[in-house]
């Protein structure tokens, strides 16, 4: 069950227009050992819908879309499904599938194109 | 019989009112009723009241007044000419000898169409108009200030009500690192929990 104050920080840090918030969503909220609080700030990052905080659930082994847990990565492939803006997200993609070094960060985020491409 | 009897002891009143009566259908045509009533009044006499003409109900009233006043005149009739004649040349002599526009109502009527209004000069009204224009505008200027100052006002003390509201809440209003630390202080107050 997540905490009221903790689910207003993160909307707050999701609506802020500092870039730093994203930062501190990945810092505090992508690395917390707790999977509500992680699951809530991947969709957060995810909702932001820029480069850099779509980078960070994408990419990154254990953290968005590679989370260990697979409620936080489901959370995750839904909420990238059910942006209107899918431009940035497919272009991180691609990038990921055709250029990163970890193959089951590739696998992942190949399966999250082809989801896309379904939908 | 009866008839030659009454011949004989009053022959001339007996002859008179024969010939007459022989004439007219009405017996009451002469009698005398002081002016009170018509000659012919009895002829209606024996019809409904609903058959009677009102015109001729209207002429015998009328006739009826006119006979009143023809024996309620005591005056000789000289005298009434007299005085009647003397009141028609009085007035014509104060027609003659009277200049219209002495008439009092004469007068005044001239008095109003001569009036002078007493308007204040050209310049007296532009400087007025302008008065007035000036005030006008910046009675309208201070109605403007007024509701500027009163919409800050309400601005104001709208925008503490809300501070007030969600002074406790947390908003993006806040700073990315009042919010990070805020974060922190509830995995704190969390771990505490956690520990007790």
């Amino acid at each position: 069950m997540l905490n009221r104050n903790i689910v207003e920080i993160i909307d707050a840090l999701e609506a802020h227009e500092d870039t730093d918030a994203i930062r501190v969503l990945e810092e505090i909220g992508t690395n917390s050992p707790d999977n509500d609080i992680r699951e809530y700030t991947s969709r957060a990052l995810v909702k932001k819908n820029v480069h850099d905080s779509l980078k960070i659930v994408i990419i990154n082994q254990g953290k968005g879309i590679n989370d260990l847990s697979p409620s936080v990565a489901m959370s995750t492939i839904n909420e990238i499904l059910a942006l209107k803006d899918k431009t940035e997200v497919i272009k991180i993609l691609d990038d990921t599938i055709n250029m990163h070094s970890d193959e089951s960060v590739k696998d992942n985020a190949r399966s999250v194109k082809s989801l896309l491409a379904l939908n | 019989m009866a008839k030659i009897i009454k011949i004989g002891s009053t022959p001339k009143i007996s002859t008179v009112n024969l010939a007459k009566t022989s004439r007219t259908t009405n017996p009451f045509k002469y009698t005398n009723f002081d002016g009170t009533s018509l000659p012919y009044a009895d002829v209606f006499e024996g019809f409904e009241p609903k058959n009677i003409s009102r015109l001729k109900l209207i002429a015998s009233s009328v006739a009826g007044s006119m006979n009143k006043i023809r024996t309620g005149i005591t005056e000789p009739i000289v005298h009434f000419v007299v005085g009647l004649k003397h009141g028609i040349s009085s007035a014509w002599d104060y027609a003659n000898n009277t200049n219209i526009s002495d008439l009092k109502s004469i007068k005044k009527i001239n008095e109003i169409a001569n009036m002078q209004i007493n308007l204040p000069g050209e310049t007296l009204i532009k400087n007025s108009v302008a008065d007035l224009k000036m005030n006008i505008s910046s009675g309208l200027e201070n109605l403007e200030h007024g509701f500027i100052s009163f919409g800050k006002d309400i601005s104001e003390k709208w925008n503490s009500i809300t501070s007030k509201i969600h002074s406790g809440k947390i908003s993006s209003g806040m700073s990315v690192s009042e919010l990070e630390e805020m974060w922190k202080q509830e995995i704190a107050n969390a771990g505490l929990k956690g520990a007790a």
